[in-house]
This record gives C-alpha cells, sequence and structure tokens, in this order.
C-alpha cells in the first residue's frame, strides 16, 4: 500500500525512518523536504523581521524615557502563557469568512504574539540595565538625545537584544509546525501525515527533522553573538 | 466547502452550545484533567531535581541545561518522537507537558531556597530544630513565594499546551478546534480556543489566591 505522493515519489508504508530521511526523492518535487523546510522558514523569518521590527523601537524608546516599567511584569507572564494553537484556532474562521484562507494570516499572528515577548523584554531590560553614569557620560560629551538612544543605549543592550531574539526565534521555529494542523503545511506535515496515516516511521522522520530544526535555529542563533565587537559581546 | 457556505457559516452558533453541552463539558474535563496531571508530574520530577541541585552545588548548571534542552524541544516533535512508544495513549500527552514545566518549576524553585536569608537559617539551627525541620518549616515556606510564581506560569503554558495534545487524540479544547476545522464548522473551533483561554486564566487566579491563602506573611509586609 502506498501512502500519498510527497516529493517526487509516493511515500511506502513501510518506509524506514532513514530510508525516508537520506532518500533524494523525498527532498525534492512539491512537499517534499526542501519545499516544506522553505514554506517554514519564510513564514519564520516574516515573523521574526515584524516581531523585530516592532518590539526593539517601541522597547528602546519607552526604556529610554524611563516608560512603561509595569508592562515588564505583564509580559514576562505573557511570554510563557500564550496559548499559540488556541489564538490560531480564533484566527482561522475570522480569516477564512473574511476571504484570507487559512493561511497565512491566523498562525502569522499567532506566532507574532509568541515572538514579542522575549524581544521586548530583552531589549528593554538591556537599555534599563545600562550605567547612567555611561549614559550621563555621552550626554556631558555632547551627544544628541537621538544619539544617545542609537549609539549608546540601543549599542550597548544589543547582547542582550541578541540573547531575547535568539529565544524568540526558537519558540517560533518550535511552535510553527502547528500549522499543519491548522490547515497549512511547513515541516510539521510530516507529522501529520505519519499520524493521519498510522505510519510510525514517517512520524519518527518527521519529528526528527521539526527538532533538528529547532535546535539549529539555537545554535545559529548563539553564534551570532560571536560576530559582535568584543567590547559589546563582553557587557552580557 | 464551498466560499459561499463559509461566508453563512457564522462564526459562533449559539444553539449548538446548548445542544452540544455534554461534549462540551467532557472536553473541559478532560482538558483539565491533563492540564493537572502533567502538572502535578512535574511538580514532583521538579521537586527531586530542585533537591538534588540544592544538596549538590554541582549539579545546578547540568540540571537546569537539561530541563532548558527539554523546554526547547517542539510540541509536536515530541509528541510525534513518543507515539510509536506508547501509543496514542495519555502518557504521550502528559510526559511532554510535564516536562516542559520542568524548567520554570526547577529555577524558581532553586531561586526561592536560594533566597532565604544565611540569618533565618542559622537562627533555626541555633533553636536546634533537626534538619528535615529545618527544610520544611523554615526554608520552605520562605521559599513558597518564588514555587508558587513559577507554578502560575506552568500551570498557564500546559494549559495552553494541552490543546496541541488533541493532534494525539487526547480529547480536551483542542479536540474541539481540530473537530470545528476538519467540518469548517467555526462554532466548536471558537468554543475550544476561548475557553482553553480563559481556563488558564481561571487557573492562575486560583493559584494567585492559593498562594496568598498560603502565605500571609508577604501580604503583611507590603502593608506594613
Amino acid at each position: 500500500m502506498m501512502g500519498p505522493v510527497l516529493g517526487q515519489a509516493a511515500v511506502p508504508r513501510d518506509i524506514g525512518v532513514f530510508e525516508f530521511l537520506f532518500g533524494s526523492e523525498y527532498w525534492t518535487g512539491p512537499g517534499g523536504i526542501l519545499a516544506s523546510l522553505w514554506d517554514t522558514l519564510v513564514m519564520c523569518s516574516a515573523v521574526m523581521a515584524v516581531a523585530t521590527i516592532i518590539a526593539v523601537p517601541l522597547a528602546t524608546v519607552l526604556a529610554h524615557h524611563g516608560r512603561g516599567e509595569l508592562s515588564i511584569t505583564w509580559v514576562v507572564t505573557l511570554s510563557r502563557a500564550v496559548p499559540t494553537f488556541a489564538v490560531a484556532g480564533l484566527l482561522v474562521p475570522i480569516s477564512l469568512r473574511r476571504g484570507w484562507g487559512f493561511e497565512p494570516w491566523p498562525i502569522f499572528i499567532a506566532l507574532l504574539l509568541l515572538a514579542l515577548p522575549p524581544i521586548y523584554l530583552n531589549t528593554y531590560t538591556g537599555v534599563r540595565g545600562i550605567d547612567r553614569g555611561v549614559i550621563d557620560a555621552a550626554r556631558g560629551m555632547g551627544l544628541s538625545e537621538r544619539s544617545v538612544l542609537l549609539n549608546v543605549e540601543l549599542a550597548l543592550a544589543t547582547s542582550v537584544m541578541l540573547a531575547g531574539i535568539r529565544v524568540a526565534a526558537v519558540q517560533v521555529v518550535a511552535t510553527e509546525p502547528i500549522r499543519a494542523f491548522l490547515g497549512g503545511d511547513g515541516l510539521g506535515r510530516y507529522v501529520r501525515d505519519g499520524l493521519g496515516q498510522n505510519n510510525d516511521n514517517l512520524l519518527l522522520a518527521g519529528a526528527i527533522l521539526v527538532a533538528g530544526l529547532a535546535a539549529l535555529t539555537g545554535t545559529i542563533f548563539g553564534l551570532m553573538r560571536r560576530l559582535l565587537p568584543p567590547g559589546v559581546r563582553r557587557l552580557a | 466547502m464551498t466560499p459561499v457556505a463559509q461566508a453563512t457559516n457564522p462564526i459562533i452558533r449559539w444553539e449548538w452550545i446548548i445542544d452540544e453541552w455534554d461534549q462540551i463539558r467532557e472536553a473541559l474535563v478532560q482538558h483539565l484533567e491533563l492540564t493537572v496531571l502533567s502538572v502535578a508530574l512535574g511538580v514532583v520530577v521538579a521537586a527531586v531535581l530542585s533537591a538534588v541541585a540544592l544538596r549538590f552545588r554541582f549539579m545546578v548548571s547540568p540540571i537546569t541545561g537539561f530541563t532548558g534542552f527539554l523546554y526547547t524541544i517542539p510540541s509536536v516533535a515530541l509528541f510525534g518522537l513518543l507515539v510509536p512508544y506508547f501509543g496514542l495513549s495519555r502518557l504521550t500527552a502528559v510526559l511532554p507537558l510535564a516536562a516542559y514545566t520542568l524548567l520554570i518549576l526547577v529555577t524558581n524553585t532553586v531561586a526561592g531556597f536560594n533566597a532565604v536569608p544565611e540569618s533565618v537559617r542559622d537562627a533555626a539551627k541555633g533553636m536546634g530544630l533537626t534538619p528535615v525541620r529545618r527544610v520544611v518549616e523554615v526554608e520552605l515556606p520562605l521559599a513558597l513565594p518564588y514555587i508558587i510564581a513559577g507554578l502560575r506560569i506552568a500551570v498557564v503554558s500546559t494549559a495552553g499546551l494541552v490543546t496541541v495534545a488533541a493532534i494525539i487524540g487526547q480529547g480536551g479544547l483542542g479536540a474541539l478546534i481540530l473537530d470545528g476545522l476538519q467540518r469548517t464548522f467555526w462554532t466548536p473551533m471558537t468554543i475550544g480556543a476561548s475557553l482553553s483561554i480563559l481556563l488558564a486564566l481561571v487557573l492562575d487566579g486560583a493559584i494567585y489566591a492559593l498562594g496568598r491563602w498560603a502565605t500571609p506573611w508577604t501580604r503583611r509586609a507590603k502593608a506594613s
């Protein structure tokens, strides 16, 4: 008995985990691993880009003016409690009724809510944690307020901010696979298909792919820190 | 489903809630059971891990490293990895959910015990309390606010994650979401999603209240 066509070949019922992961015919073509990986990466990159564009300026400006201290307590709680599946589940009917389809908006917004808190939190605490003396010195040297914000506060908070972006990225990549259960595709599809077809090896291979990408994301963002100038890196 | 049918299919059809009340209640109970079971297992394991970490200092970083590693494994992948071994069973749902609570519970428990002032420890020792009584009667109550704070986050995030357990057929409110999705009938989806969020908030409030009741001195300290 053959499963549905994934990639360029049908997935046989009795496929081995490694046979699937190392079979080039499953990597290429529509529904293949490469196409699914690309799907997932596009979604996650878009979420991360928008989350960073919203959270970093907001947190920097609020922290610069010493406002929104109270928001931190809320954000800390939120950051570990966003029920992504439920949020996306609420948004799917709304999106469909408006004719926007299953994808990408519901899952995009749900993932965005997941990514915003860690980035906001780390940027805010990073900026607030800078020694007041450094900022006073920068002002005393005649730097404009704008320059203090961008060249001193944001620059010195970079390392802490990157740590927040890393946490957000890992969570987004780790959560994106639920999209396959909400009418979409992406790398989670093999887990879904493995469950649906009662095919344990396809399921295992899918789980390995999903977990592998999350681990890889954490490693890559961890390495990004090394690209920072040594002086900035030491501050974290 | 044609687009026309979708457009006429309302987000919520109130009479469905009355007709299918039994189904909703069953999902809610399953959801609650899964949440409580997972957090309870998490608390037991976290207590052991925290005790080891507090007794043997060199174990702190391996234990936090391990629980942190568990936390980063995607839920879909972890459920998927366990299905071939434990089948579509409740255990397959509870093990990952409990594993995800460990990081926050261990971190907060260790922080709570570390925050006990040295003078208090010395005083308890000076009063001649046995080591067991020192931990249970003096250190544990003082660490409790930290532990409760961790427990709140663990419960809220678990209640949210239980919806994902529906993909391995363990029911709960996530099953309503999946059911609505498959039938493109939005009422169960809306109900399942909003009830799971509501349940998380109620549980959070309940543990907050429990914490206030269990540590009355923290209120008094703030008032004075």
